[in-house]
């Protein structure tokens, strides 16, 4: 049992990495999807600029929402960031804390705590387009979470606990000797991941046509600070899907000790991780339409086939 | 004098619900042996008496702490719009005694006598208002409960015949002796009875129609209690009083039990999704939520007793002895929350609400943590209960391996659908009816609920935060019921390894480690974030803040514009349906012009495929029965009497014993 403060201090040191480094991934996403559009495209640096701009500006509140309203994106922005001190970014941990945070079943719990609270805060306005909006994301998110539920399991059953810093340290021996149920739950995996980041082919991000929005149309009603809170969580939930996929699949090089060298190692692997799988999620956004909505549940049902397949193989 | 009346009544109801919880505690908590009391010799052939062991007591907790909120919130409640105040205090009295006492029943008769009583003072309360449809509700109620008490009476008979007494000690005793088909099937008897009770799906269909039917707090009482001390009987019968001598039960008992849990849980949920009716919503995610414990019990029957898998069986059987506590607090909160409303409003429909919550606050607020809480939400208790139900499937699973393995895969992730179906549902029951505008007169004008119908509802809130905050204490409260029916070292043992705050799951027989999950800490860190970006918001510049009419292209805002709750639930509709068979009318009146629309008319509806098809095809064949005996059926009074000499002079031929 590791040390309570460093345990908090390598905590603290993740999330605050996933919250900063959130922002660069969309740019990265962005400037790759622009290049390939054979579009110069905007910097990398432009989601913190429309951070900041969102941060100066005022709020217009719609006048029939209820006080809770405000809260929401502050909500939304906490409960996002709690996932994000869940996951081992670049150290694995040596044994079970005393502070568990890590748990894969409260990650997805806590994701899913963000998009409730996002749909109370679209029905609060009286839009339809909030409601319209809210109503999809839920759908979706409802259809992803059984078959995310049997990815996880899956690859639970291999290490024995759901516990994903716990996973990621056992599984690092056995790393890149996938069996079949490994490629069947990383192809799974990956199928939600692009549901769970709001990506084409299930939602569009630069859109906001009111026939196919999903998570734009909840944030409709929301301006100013508050509008920087959510997107922010958007940022962060995004970079924090991909690290779930990382360390339950590619849990690599990641670092036991503070030695410079071990960490300069653990913070490239991560690099190398998450620009391998955004670029995924740029490639596909840019060779893909977007599905027709009622379209979605067989695309998600394709990821469920392949989970519960991983985990047949696995128990049976 | 009738509300005084009613006052005092309620207040009596209140302090014995207070002294059940606390002497219920203390029993849980100490290490007292288990109470057995003998009753006065009512009826010359049995002796009764009552028997109180930790399932008993566990369970007399959850039936006193939603009866002691019931009774702060009836008075007030009950004197707005109800006829006959005085029977239904009487009744809910009745209710409640009833209730409790077949937790403590010590043998058959008095188990019997107590369940009975229970199913006709809540047929008043159902009743209670005098309308023709809840006169339907009721009749519906009746005949599936005796249906279910026929059932039983058949198992307790056969039972009562081996152990020559009613005493649950000699009937324990007996069942020892039983052969492996008498045993399961005397289960199977006593599921399908208590399985009627509990709503259990396909035995689900009289409960969203009588349980929204009765005065709000009895509804909570209904939903919150009720089925779980149907419950209480398939825990007492399968763990207890029908487990073989060494313990292990057949794995028949939790497969029916795990299969029934996850069809109950998803096939609740999802059509609870399409009602409009909040009450009647409400009752249908009852069916989701006993669907979710007997998945726990299940994987605790498929585990219990065998090779090494007692301290996962335990966690099973803690998970869902735990839900049980979890859903009597929130179940009760939503139900006691729907009926503020409805009786600020007079209005279930939630269409016809919306607005509410600068209405009725505190109800809005109270109500909106009861729906977190159900959604299995952090930081809140439904999430605890859950987990640990994943954590038992998912080590269960691992540790049965094969087919039941794969079973337990499967009812997690449908447990995930549910959970994700239950937070779908709730969205739209708090969005549609709390926020937005209000879309008629009745919400329109609505005020908050007086101070007492708030009380009850913040006790049940108080409960939801202190078990999802702290759950390691409520794991203490396990040991002893845990410890009973599995034997080895109960709840606290399995479950809780370092301190109360942190909770953990683990197999170490099989080699794996052990997943901690610390709710408190992760609700603390979510806090701590909220507050810091609450700070952070404001911290640039202080920006100017307005207010504005909600955009819609340009078109005045009116209610019209809010989304509806049949439109959220719309595209689970044509998801879904297979399951729910949509009817969709729209009727056009266009004039001389076809291009311009006169009235528009719409109407649509989802079925219960249980109710349609399952239902529907009892019906007819009970018709047709009815129809091939009419002719022996003549009315005369002499062709009665043979038919009965001939039966018993047959029967005594068949079972008379030498």
């Amino acid at each position: 049992m590791e040390s309570s403060v460093a345990h908090l201090a390598r905590t603290a040191l993740q999330a605050a990495l996933l919250v900063l480094l959130g922002p660069l991934v969309t740019g990265f996403i962005q400037k790759l999807k622009a290049r390939l559009q054979c579009r110069r495209g905007a910097s990398l640096w432009q989601p913190y600029r429309d951070l900041a701009k969102l941060l100066r500006k005022g709020t217009v509140q719609s006048d029939t929402a209820s006080p809770f309203f405000r809260a929401i994106p502050v909500l939304v922005l906490a409960a996002t960031v709690t996932t994000a001190a869940m996951l081992p970014v670049l150290w694995a941990p040596s044994g079970p804390s005393s502070l568990p945070l890590g748990d894969a079943i409260l990650l997805v719990a806590l994701l899913a705590l963000a998009r409730f609270l996002l749909a109370i805060g679209a029905l609060d306005a009286g839009g339809a387009f909030g409601g319209m909006g809210a109503s999809r994301e839920m759908t979706v998110g409802l259809l992803v979470e059984p078959a995310l539920m049997l990815a996880v399991f899956s690859v639970a059953v291999s290490g024995g606990t759901t516990d994903v810093g716990l996973l990621a340290a056992r599984r690092e021996a056995l790393a890149l000797s996938w069996t079949a149920p490994d490629l069947l739950a990383l192809f799974a995996m990956l199928i939600l991941a692009l549901a769970e980041t709001g990506r084409i082919p299930v939602d569009n991000p630069d859109t906001h046509l009111e026939l196919t929005m999903l998570h734009e149309g909840m944030l409709l009603e929301h301006s100013g600070p508050g509008l920087a809170c959510i997107v922010l969580a958007t940022h962060v939930k995004q970079l924090v899907i991909l690290t779930l996929v990382a360390a339950l699949f590619l849990p690599l090089g990641l670092a036991r000790g503070a030695a410079p060298g071990e960490l300069a190692l653990a913070l490239a692997a991560f690099a190398v991780k998450v620009v391998l799988l955004a670029t995924f999620l740029g490639l596909v956004e840019s060779s893909y339409a977007k599905l027709r909505f009622f379209r979605v549940p067989q695309f998600l049902g394709l990821g469920l086939v392949c989970a519960f397949l991983a985990l047949a193989l696995r128990v049976l | 004098m009738t509300r005084v009346t009613v006052w005092l009544g309620h207040l009596v109801i209140l302090g014995a619900a207070i002294a059940a919880a606390v002497l219920a505690l203390g029993f849980l908590a100490g290490s007292a042996p288990a109470v057995h009391v003998a009753l006065p010799r009512f009826f010359p052939f049995v002796s009764m008496s009552l028997a109180v062991d930790g399932l008993s007591a566990f369970f007399l907790v959850v039936i006193a702490l939603v009866t002691a909120a019931a009774a702060l919130y009836g008075p007030s409640y009950l004197a707005g719009h109800a006829k006959a105040p005085g029977v239904q205090t009487v009744a809910l009295a009745v209710f409640v005694a009833c209730m409790a006492l077949v937790c403590c029943a010590g043998d058959l008769v008095t188990f019997l006598l107590a369940w009975e009583g229970m199913t006709l003072a809540s047929w008043v309360l159902v009743v209670a208002d005098g309308s023709e449809e809840n006169a339907r509700a009721g009749l519906l109620y009746l005949v599936m409960a005796h249906a279910g008490t026929a059932a039983l009476l058949v198992a307790f008979l056969t039972l009562a015949e081996r152990a020559h007494g009613f005493d649950f000690a000699a009937v324990r005793a007996a069942a020892r002796g039983l052969d492996g088909g008498e045993r399961t099937a005397l289960f199977m008897l006593a599921l399908a009875g208590f399985g009627a009770k509990a709503g259990v799906v396909p035995l689900h269909v009289w409960l969203p129609k009588a349980h929204p039917a009765a005065p709000s707090h009895a509804s909570a009482l209904m939903s919150g209690v009720m089925l779980k001390v149907a419950l209480y009987g398939i825990f007492r019968f399968g763990f207890d009083l029908l487990a073989p001598a060494g313990g292990r039960l057949p794995a028949s008992w939790g497969w029916t039990v795990l299969l029934l849990g996850t069809a109950s849980a998803v096939i609740g949920v999802l059509l609870a999704l399409q009602q409009h009716d909040l009450k009647r919503l409400l009752a249908f995610h009852s069916v989701e939520n006993v669907g979710i414990i007997l998945i726990g019990a299940g994987v605790a029957m498929l585990l219990g007793g065998g090779r090494g898998a007692r301290p996962l069986a335990t966690l099973a059987l803690a998970a869902a002895l735990l839900h049980t506590l979890n859903h009597a607090a929130f179940k009760g909160l939503l139900f006691l929350g729907a009926g503020s409303v409805l009786a600020r409003t007079g209005v279930r429909n939630m269409e016809e609400l919306g607005g509410l919550a600068r209405r009725m606050p505190w109800t809005a607020w109270l109500f909106l943590l009861g729906a977190v809480a159900i959604s299995a939400l952090p930081p809140l208790n439904g999430f605890v209960s859950e987990w640990m139900t994943f954590q038992a499937l998912l080590l269960g699973g691992v540790r049965l391996g094969g087919a039941s393995g794969l079973l337990a895969g499967v009812a997690a992730s449908m447990l995930a659908l549910t959970g994700g179906l239950a937070a779908a549902c709730f969205a739209k029951a708090f969005g549609v009816t709390f926020l937005g505008r209000p879309r008629t007169a009745h919400a329109e004008h609505a005020v908050e609920s007086p101070a007492p119908m708030i009380a009850g509802m913040l006790l049940l809130a108080l409960a939801c935060l202190a078990l999802g905050l702290a759950p390691g204490w409520a794991m203490r409260l396990l040991d002893r019921p845990t410890a009973e029916l599995l034997g080895g070292a109960g709840a606290s043992a399995a479950v809780t390894s370092s301190g109360p705050l942190v909770l953990s799951a683990g197999d170490a027989a099989a080699g794996l480690g052990a997943t901690s999950i610390s709710v408190t800490a992760s609700a603390a860190l979510l806090a701590l974030l909220a507050a810091l970006a609450w700070a952070l918001r404001g911290w640039p510049r202080k920006a100017p803040r307005r207010l504005a009419p909600t955009w819609t292209c340009g078109m005045t805002p009116t209610a019209r514009f809010d989304y509806t709750g049949t439109a959220f639930a719309k595209p689970l509709r044509l998801i879904f349906a297979a399951l729910y068979r949509p009817r969709r009318e729209v009727l056009k009146e266009t004039g001389p012009n076809p291009y311009v629309i006169r009235r528009l008319g719409y109407a649509g509806e989802v079925v219960d495929l249980a109710e349609t098809v399952l239902y529907a095809q009892v019906k007819h064949w009970v018709t047709a029965g009815a129809h091939e005996i009419r002719t022996y059926s003549t009315g005369r009074i002499h062709g009665y009497i043979a038919f009965v000499l001939v039966t018993l002079v047959v029967s005594l031929l068949l079972f008379a014993k030498a």
